[in-house]
């Protein structure tokens, strides 16, 4: 009841999101490190795909993957602007996935209740 | 058109005034290069903004150079060659520091989009809510 596949692909996409942030915090904080290339999480495009073949959304797994931007001298290539507005966007998507899945398990609720 | 598209297309204008910004820094940094008159002395570097290829936002199209250097004589420079000249970037620093306010308010505009756009849909994400 509480696993049908829209509120499974939801939880797959918290999960993915979280993940992107948890990535953009490591990013931030890697900012100045020789080397480090920015990390990105990929999971959007493998959950549609999921969904389209009928196969159920918990097969998806987030993928952390290297940007391919230009490094600077250092090595580096972090963009302290570009994170900053992957946070603010994946933030908003998360409370729009927690929106989502609230108004489903709020259906819930009113079946219960019998009202 | 994705979720969210006014912080993506709002983002590109950031990445193309960080890259002018960083430009006119350069530029601004390199401006009192000196170097022999046989080698390339520094030339300003100009960032050329335009449209992104897929219609959302904007994108750097390219790196033009600015003019060659100017041959100032300075004959007591350890530079200077034979007859005493040396050779200087031909950069305007007034013109630098115009770009430099243009670019650094363009960046303060785009970010000034993202904050509302950030507003407006937290508003439409909340909407419906008791």
């Amino acid at each position: 009841m509480f696993d049908d596949v829209a509120s499974a692909a939801i939880r797959v996409a918290l999960d993915g999101l979280a993940m992107r942030q948890r990535a953009i915090a490591k990013n931030i904080a890697n900012i100045d490190t020789p080397g480090y290339r920015a990390r990105k999480v990929l999971f959007e495009a493998a959950l549609a795909q999921a969904i389209a073949d009928g196969r159920s959304p918990y097969t998806v797994r987030p993928v952390e993957a290297r940007s391919l931007e230009p490094t600077r001298l250092n090595g580096n290539n972090v963009n302290l602007d570009q994170e900053i507005l992957s946070n603010i966007d994946t933030g908003l998507r998360y409370q729009l996935a927690l929106r989502a899945l609230d108004s489903r398990y709020d259906t819930l609720r009113s079946v219960i209740r019998g009202q | 058109m994705t979720l969210f598209s006014a912080i993506g297309i709002a983002g590109t204008g950031v990445t193309v005034h960080r890259k002018w910004l960083d430009a006119v820094s350069d530029n601004i940094a390199n401006i009192n290069n000196a170097s022999r008159t046989n080698a390339e002395a520094f030339r300003a570097r100009y960032v050329i903004a335009q449209e992104a290829l897929d219609g959302n936002g904007a994108q750097v199209g390219g790196i033009v150079l600015g003019p060659q250097g100017r041959i100032v004589y300075e004959p007591d420079h350890p530079l200077a060659d034979a007859q005493g000249y040396v050779q200087y970037p031909n950069i305007d620093l007034a013109g630098q520091m115009t770009q430099l306010i243009m670019a650094q308010r363009g960046y303060q505009a785009n970010l000034a989009v993202v904050d509302r756009a950030r507003d407006a849909y937290l508003a439409a994400i909340q909407l419906g809510r008791s």
